[in-house]
């Protein structure tokens, strides 16, 4: 059967080849969208990961909740040992610490309430950050008493690198305390209102102030991000009793899951149009080859071979279409999406960054493999209603049409 | 001559088509047996129903009243698969646009209703369809594909594979109607031949005067009603329901029964159908000019 099915298929050659590179061209299309959207995740996490948030934070339990409105309830007073416990793991990267205030900063004329973050310069550097510097530059572990700020801070109090401030606040005890700091850069960040408020200055610096040893968040970065969950799991079960709590980079971004969700649905949509586009596109060619051996599947059954014999040999025929146009819709997917990697995309900057980025057309096993199930559903989707059709049919109407 | 049971039994057979509002009756009421390993023609003007007949035979279209035996299975309420299986078996089609498979072989056009057959074993089909390829004269094109074969060739082709599943019936359609005079000849000798040597029952359509000559028995159908019944007595057709009509070998010796018989030649004047049955046009223009069109 599969015999006389791929010799109906080779009969009609140049039908047969506008089927199949109907089939193929909508795998292709299935392949690079794919692709693509596989690379804007991947570089989407990436990205999320490596501007601030690490593969997972560490903090004081109950920070996550409630601690942004007050950090300096949730402080890890100690995190030398929690530390040292993290490193231990060989999937762990580093560590950092981050500590959190608020206070007031003054340029000798004016004050104005900030937002600060205490930070590691040098670590914070080799994880990458979201922040970009407008003028100046970052930090280094060898600013004792640098600061860098927002866009708008510095607008606001028209200061520039090289300029001297002073910040203010309250301390555990409630006492005030202040220090000096001199101005670095000035950052932009994805929010104007973050920028109109926010600044950051080291660590040390930070614990100074607030007269504590002790740290907000410790971020940790993985070797690999594969690796998240089962560092996650492990280190919760360390941690555990302990007054911890630990979110990954997944729970910390609601940006990075509501794009998945939404590119996930879209796909999905994508997805079904263009199964839609090659069934229509197929079905006119696979009806037409059909309806022109109504007569022949009429003969098939005059001469006793059952209704779902005929079915199944459409059905086969249709297949061996399906099968070949989708695996040559995945080769040329493959190889024009090595082609366009080569180039690359580019793209405008993400939400949340200013620069610009190069797209690629990521190609993964799995969505070849749907892909190419599709490019088969799609010709016997179309084959299988006009078959039904025939194999039902009246064995003398369909013989009269043998003229 | 039947010896055996009939092969088929037709009992108060009608057929109706619906076309819109319109019935049309195709069959009205008929009967008669198909005997084991006769050579019968079905004749009739054009429109008669001498294809719906063959039909209900072949288990390929089913009546709307009556009864058809075949092989001594009723047919009627069988399932699809069940007639297909029967068809599979028992019954043969050779037809008139000789439907080969066009991307099939001569020898796999052959092959192909064995296939499906498990009682078949495979040196045993390979041998049958050497033997009718054999037999049909074609055991040099057994490679060649239908549109390599001459329309004679392919009707050849056609009959070794309805003889190969070894059918009780062999049910051919107007099978030389798309033929030239030469070929049909040729191919209707082969049939009676085979009627004869295998003893496989042959039922025609046609409106051909030579099928007509080599049959043995004979079914006339006029306007979906069955007129005639003749069966072949020496060079009679003893007719059971019409005067008997001497059967001509060729257009002289019709010619002179026409003379010598008076009654017969008013009877031919008188029903064009006939006169189409026995005679091509011409003849009986020369033979009976002033009456004619
Ligand atoms: N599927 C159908 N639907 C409607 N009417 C039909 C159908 N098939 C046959 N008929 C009608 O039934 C009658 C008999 O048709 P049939 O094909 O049996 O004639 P026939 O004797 O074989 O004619 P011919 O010698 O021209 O082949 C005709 O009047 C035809 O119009
Ligand atoms: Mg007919």
């Amino acid at each position: 059967m599969w015999k006389l099915a791929l010799r109906n298929v080779s009969r009609q050659k140049l039908r047969t080849a506008m089927t199949v590179g109907a089939i193929a061209a909508g795998v292709v299309s299935l392949v690079l969208a794919g692709g693509f959207v596989a690379d804007i995740f991947v570089q989407l996490r990436e990205f999320t990961i490596h501007s601030q948030l690490g593969h997972m934070q560490v903090y004081k339990e109950g920070y996550y909740q409630y601690g942004t409105q007050a950090p300096a309830k949730y402080v890890i007073d100690d995190p030398e040992p929690v530390k040292a416990a993290l490193l231990k793991n060989p999937q762990v990267n580093d560590v950092m610490a981050r500590l959190n205030f608020s206070g007031l900063m003054s340029n000798g004329r004016s004050d104005l309430a900030i937002i600060g973050e205490g930070v590691e310069p040098n670590k914070e550097q080799k994880l990458g950050t979201y922040l970009s510097i407008i003028a100046g530059r970052h930090l280094t572990d060898d600013d004792q008493f640098g600061i860098v700020l927002g866009e708008g801070v510095a607008q606001s109090q028209k200061l520039s690198p090289g300029e001297r401030v002073t910040l203010l606040m309250n301390n555990k005890d409630g006492s005030l305390n202040s220090l000096d700091f001199e101005v670095v850069g000035v950052f932009r960040s994805f929010s104007k209102e973050f920028d109109s408020r926010a600044v950051r200055i080291p660590l040390a610096a930070a614990q100074e102030l607030l007269t504590s040893p002790g740290v907000n968040s410790l971020v940790v970065s993985l070797q690999r991000t594969a690796d998240t969950e089962a560092v996650a799991a492990a280190t919760r079960l360390q941690l555990s009793g302990k007054g911890y709590e630990l979110k990954t980079w997944e729970e910390l971004s609601d940006f990075y899951r509501s794009t998945v969700e939404l590119y996930d649905v879209q796909f999905g949509v994508l997805r079904l149009i263009i199964l839609g586009m090659v069934v229509l596109g197929v079905a006119n060619s696979v009806n037409m080859s059909i309806f022109e051996r109504y007569g022949e599947f009429g003969t098939m059954r005059a001469l006793g071979d059952r209704n779902r014999t005929v079915f199944g040999l459409i059905l086969a025929e249709n297949v061996i279409v399906g099968s070949t146009g989708a695996a040559i819709g995945i080769v040329l997917g493959i190889l024009l999406a090595v082609a366009i990697s080569a180039v690359g995309i580019p793209m405008p900057p993400p939400p949340n960054s200013n620069t610009p980025y190069v797209a690629y057309i990521r190609l993964v096993p799995l969505d070849l493999l749907g892909a190419f199930v599709i490019g088969l559903m799609a010709a016997v989707t179309a084959a299988s209603m006009p078959s039904w059709r025939v194999s039902r049919s009246h064995v003398a109407d369909a013989l009269r049409r043998n003229i | 001559m039947a010896t055996r049971a009939p092969v088929v039994q037709v009992e108060h057979i009608c057929k109706d088509y619906k076309l819109g509002e319109e019935t049309v009756h195709a069959l009205k009421d008929i009967s008669f047996n198909i005997d084991d390993g006769v050579f019968l023609a079905i004749a009739g003007p054009s429109g008669s129903g001498k294809s719906t007949m063959l039909n209900m035979i072949g288990c390929i279209d089913t009546p709307t009243s009556g009864k058809i035996v075949v092989d001594g299975t009723d047919v009627s309420g069988k399932t699809p698969d069940e007639l297909a299986d029967l068809r599979s078996r028992t019954i043969s089609f050779v037809f008139q646009t000789f439907n080969l498979f066009p991307v099939l072989s001569a020898e796999e056009n052959v092959e192909y209703p064995m296939l499906r057959r498990t009682d078949i074993s495979k040196s045993e089909r390979k041998e049958r369809v050497s033997f009718f390829l054999n037999t049909v004269g074609l055991a040099k094109y057994a490679g060649h594909r239908p549109n390599q074969l001459s329309g004679g060739q392919r009707q050849r082709v056609a009959i070794a594979r309805a003889l190969a599943t070894r059918p009780r019936i062999v049910l051919a359609d107007e099978p030389t109607a798309n033929l030239d005079y030469k070929t049909g000849e040729s191919i209707l000798s082969m049939m009676k031949a085979i009627n004869r040597a295998f003893e496989t029952t042959f039922v025609f359509s046609t409106h051909d005067q030579r099928v007509m000559g080599m049959a043995d028995r004979l079914v006339r159908i006029e306007d979906g009603e069955l007129t005639t019944l003749g069966v072949r007595a020496g060079n009679v057709w003893k007719y059971v329901k019409e005067k008997d009509v001497p059967i001509p070998t060729s257009d002289a010796e019709m010619q002179q029964l026409l003379k010598e018989d008076p009654e017969l030649r008013r009877m031919i004047m008188e029903d064009p159908e006939l006169r189409r049955a026995l005679l091509d046009d011409q003849s009986v223009a020369g033979v009976a000019g002033k009456g004619g069109r």
